[in-house]
């Protein structure tokens, strides 16, 4: 029995709700939380197998190096070292990876380095031992002989005609290019009164959980089955891509995975991890953990470095014709994601305005860069910095207000649901009524007053816009546009397991990870308006477990949680409590109409009275057969599944990446000392619209949650590389994430267009700030420095880069000479 | 190896073990109690953070051997024998001040010492003393939110 005070119980918290149904839509306090502040999380690192063993893993310390020979001797002979396996036994007993993505694919890509190496950190043998100290003193005896190779370290160095290639057997660097075009350019950019083009740039961050890789494998050599536990953000995929890896049968996997200490995408990448584990498992036949250490994970998967040349055709009022765009990224080495950050960008690529001729073409490099995973908003973040950058400049270009080019161009209502040129579906929404209260609550009228007055004071102030769409689940698959195969997935859908159990417990498995954004409390809120039942009755499982059914694609990404999971899970709900009602009218000998779920139990009109608990019904519907009606089965659980109907096929000239678009204006002040060149923001306001809202404290957390994270990016965080592509960013000392003392209080408005495509009429929300903050801040800070005449091209905003961008202005020399 | 007794939420835990074993390896894997977390290991992120004779330290940067013999808190203690939570867990739960809660034991016992050690934080001191704990996920707001509720329930008790 629980304990007083520790029951589960949707209690509100203090604030106010806004809707009328039992639960939804209010801001019941999260259930999740009972089990965190008690120490309880049970995160993967948490679970403890029995004879537990420990696998290290040996880093590439070069960038580009033949590993020419590794002795392990020293290592083996360590007492308590039970297995040393190098990445070139591991590539003779496992499958390379192939592309995604790319329209070529490189065959020398292993889960561990076999011939050489190709990023600083890449795993090149590993260790399983008795103990975490030992295996990680194992590592430190493996002797490696190394030959240096000429490093990739830029796009410009990698498409250089004789440049080294990182994969020998492709003819190039260039891993996969395309080109589309929508509408007519030609004319657009004839007609157009003004031109205006740059080059934006995007820096390398990402977004570090706090919680590293974990993977906890066992090999049942009595059985041939794996039982691995990991952090994995998209097991469903692992499940095929370590079965394809290691030549185990899908069915004899089984993934599970606990709690997750902070997904942002970036434990996407860990199924490569699963396979190295695993492989060690099999070879030693006892369970092996690994805990990635925090300078491993800030070795590799990180958001690309790149730029965007971008062309904006205009007329004088400031209203868009067409855009050109032209997107240059280095994708490091891990072909295996290559096109993804480009071709998601459709899915924002026309941002929150009308944009009827646009052109879009893409280039994704190898280099010596580490590899890349779907960071937080994937291309979207970078896509929605350059075209609000692009917007800033265009209104300087014309002379006209940064608010005003901006107003000109919005999607307005009465034109939603709005296709754009390439076929993004924006299903609803008001931009200029969330942009105009967004102006209201910044009081961006009285700063673009006060800004010159401050500055005649010496004082550096500058406001900032940022308006974006932030889209949400994926239609899957999107990244075969430019491959002419099929793609493994498309479509976007979910499944899920909802059952009573024999002791009457309403029992939900989502079967996507449980990442920290409150699922469990949202489908105890869900679940409970659909069986009328309180909290205490219902117990969602936070784990994913490959042993349910699932789908290929399975995980907790994308936005797509409160879409197609919450469509499965209402799916499934709904079809339990129909065979429930089948169930209890035909024991009952009453009229299946009179019966409905009321109250935490079965009611009936025609008594007016409840007339089974959930246990009585658990114990007819798992023993009593003979009461059923015809054809019933025995049992309450139920497996269903959900697709979204928007979802179209890929047709290039008319296809949709995402399914529900979210938007939002940011309005920053910021201001820059003129001792430092440190930005502080002073104020900062969303107004975001995230369809309808199912619980304002969560929304609310991951509204201004995933803002802080793009602070981070563009104010402080940037993995900075030497010549020799060696990672100079390898703590938190030195890759500087915000505390919080540099992150503002941030005062946020929600603003409700129901989405209609969805099943409750939500949109996305864990991502947005991340992708409208980098240009909000970013125009910001430019101007800030309007004196100084500068332009904000690229990230981050450090006082160091700022200083760079003015050192040899008149504005500058002018304020030094008067010092 | 070294035998060390420690004190963890006043129980005994008493262990034969490597002198380079972290503080946080012992409360983890001596003692089991898995509410305290690795996030970065070198001294950054707070996610260890557990009370040594009442003063917050972050346990991945301390030695058991160095503590042998005495007396630690961690978040396993904040809740009452009764299952009653304690004022920084039911504060960090109204204000939904954790997401993945990764984070979250490091804040707690954080909380715990400075409502005790200052009578009144501002805000913006509450950002400043908590610069040594990171989070990942909430972006702090309804962290200092939580804190300063924390704050205010502790005074409200006391008087
Ligand atoms: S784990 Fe100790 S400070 Fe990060
Ligand atoms: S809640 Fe995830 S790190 Fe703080």
């Amino acid at each position: 029995m629980m304990k007083s005070g520790n029951a589960q119980v949707l209690e509100p918290a203090d604030k106010t709700s806004t809707s009328s149904t039992r639960n939804v839509g209010k801001a019941v306090r999260r259930l999740e939380d009972l089990r965190i502040i008690r120490g309880k999380g049970g995160y993967t690192d948490d679970i403890e197998l029995g004879n537990q063993h420990y696998a290290a893993i040996l880093s590439s310390p070069y960038a580009h190096a033949r590993i020419k020979r590794i002795d392990v001797s020293k290592a083996r002979n360590l007492p308590g070292v039970v297995l040393v396996l190098t990445g070139q036994e591991a590539a003779k007993i496992t499958r390379p990876m192939t592309s995604r993505a790319a329209t070529v694919s490189p065959k020398s890509h292993y889960i561990m380095a076999n011939e050489k190496v190709r990023y600083m950190g890449e795993p090149v043998a590993a260790v399983v031992a008795t103990s975490r100290y030992i295996a990680q003193d194992a590592v430190d005896l493996i002797e490696v002989d190394y030959e240096p190779l000429p490093v990739i370290a830029s796009i410009e160095d990698a498409m250089k005609k004789d440049a080294p290639r990182i994969y020998e057997e492709l003819d190039s660097n260039e891993i996969v290019t395309d080109h589309f075009e929508f509408g007519n350019l030609k004319r657009a950019f004839q007609e157009a009164d003004r031109i205006v083009k740059d080059r934006i740039r995007i820096h390398r961050y990402a977004s570090t959980p706090l919680e590293t890789f974990v993977v906890n494998a066992f090999y049942d050599q009595t059985r041939d089955e794996l039982l691995a536990y990991a952090t994995d953000q998209q097991p469903g995929r692992t499940v095929g891509s370590v079965s394809a890896c290691l030549g185990i049968p899908s069915s004899n996997i089984r993934l599970i995975v606990p709690p997750v200490g902070g997904g942002f995408g970036y434990k996407l990448a860990v199924w490569q991890y699963v396979a190295i584990i695993s492989l060690l498992s099999m070879k030693c036949g006892k369970p092996v953990k690994w805990v990635q250490t925090r300078m491993e994970s800030l070795y590799a998967f990180h958001r690309p470095r790149g730029y965007m040349d971008a062309e904006f055709a205009l007329r004088k009022d400031g209203k868009i014709l067409g855009v050109k765009l032209t997107d240059w990224q280095s994708d490091g080495n891990w072909p295996y994601v290559s096109a993804l950050y480009s071709l998601i960008k459709f899915a924002n690529m026309s941002g929150v305005y009308e944009v009827p001729n646009l052109q879009f073409e893409y280039h994704c490099v190898a280099t010596n860069d580490p590899p890349v995973v779907q960071d937080r908003g994937v291309g979207k973040p970078f896509m929605a910095f350059a075209f609000e950058r692009m917007m800033d400049l265009s209104a300087k270009e014309l002379g006209i207000d940064r608010a005003r080019i901006r107003e000109v161009n919005f999607v307005p209502p009465e034109k939603m649901p709005y296709t754009t040129a390439s076929g993004e579906v924006y299903e609803s929404g008001n931009y200029p009524l969330v942009f105009k209260k967004a102006l209201e609550m910044s009081r961006y009228n009285y700063w673009i007053n006060e800004i010159p007055k401050l500055r005649k004071e010496g004082r550096y102030v500058g406001i900032g816009i940022g308006c974006a769409i932030e889209p949400g689940t994926s239609n899957l698959g999107y990244y075969f546009l430019s491959k002419a195969s099929e793609p493994d997935y498309n479509g976007a859908g979910q499944m899920s397991t909802v059952e009573i159990g024999q002791d009457g417990i309403i029992k939900v498995n989502m079967n996507g990870p449980e990442i920290g954004t409150g699922h469990v409390t949202t489908i105890t809120q869900v679940v409970g308006d659909i069986f009328d039942v309180d909290a205490e009755k219902i117990l969602v499982d936070s784990w994913f477990d490959s042993a349910h059914g699932h789908l290929t694609y399975a995980g907790t990404y994308s936005n797509a949680f409160n879409d197609v999971y919450l469509g499965a899970v209402m799916t499934a709900a709904k079809r339990l409590r129909d065979k429930a009602l089948r169930i209890s009218a035909s024991y009952l000998h009453l009229p299946l109409e009179s019966l409905s779920f009321r109250n935490g139990g079965i009611f009936s009109e025609e008594a007016e009275k409840e007339v089974l608990t959930l246990k009585q019904l658990a114990k007819i519907s798992y023993g009593q057969l003979l009461s059923f009606p015809k054809g019933e089965e025995p049992g309450l659980k139920v497996v269903a599944g959900y697709i979204n109907p928007t979802a179209k096929p890929f047709v290039r000239s008319d296809f949709n990446v995402q399914l529900t678009h979210a938007n939002s204006t940011h309005i920053v002040v910021v201001e820059v000392s003129k001792d430092t060149w440190a930005p502080r923001i002073i104020d900062y306001v969303i107004v975001h619209d995230a369809g309808r809202v199912l619980n304002p404290g969560i929304v609310e957390g991951l509204a201004i949650g995933s803002t802080a994270s793009g602070i981070g990016g563009a104010l402080y965080e940037e993995f900075l590389f030497d010549q020799e592509e060696n990672n100079l960013t390898l703590t938190f000392g030195d890759y500087m994430k915000p505390t919080a003392m540099e992150i503002p209080e941030i005062r946020l408005e929600m603003h409700e267009s129901p989405a209609p495509n969805t099943v409750l009429g939500t949109k996305a929300v864990g991502e947005g700030g991340a992708i409208t903050s980098l240009g909000a801040v970013a125009s910001a800070v430019e101007n800030a420095l309007e004196p100084f005449n500068v332009r904000i091209r690229s990230l981050p905003i450090t006082p160091e880069n700022i200083w760079r961008m003015i050192k040899d202005t008149d504005e500058y020399r002018k304020l030094k000479g008067a010092n | 190896m070294t035998v060390v007794n420690i004190k963890i939420n006043g129980k005994k835990y008493s262990d034969d073990i490597e002198d380079r074993t972290l503080l946080v390896h012992f409360i983890r894997d001596h003692a089991r109690l898995r509410g305290t977390h690795i996030g970065c290991d070198t001294g950054h992120c707070g996610a260890c953070t557990v009370l040594l004779n009442d003063r917050p330290v972050k346990s991945c940067q301390i030695l058991a051997v160095q503590v042998d013999g005495e007396s630690i808190e961690t978040v396993e203690s904040l809740e009452g024998s009764d299952g009653k939570l304690s004022i920084e867990q039911e504060a960090f739960r109204e204000h939904f001040a954790m997401q993945c809660g990764y984070c979250t034991s490091g804040f707690l016992m954080m909380t715990h010492h400075l409502i005790r050690e200052y009578p009144e934080l501002s805000r913006e001191e509450i950002r400043e003393k908590l610069h040594g704990n990171y989070c990942m996920c909430t972006g702090y707001q309804q962290i200092v939110d939580a804190v300063q509720d924390a704050q205010k329930r502790h005074n409200d008790k006391k008087s």
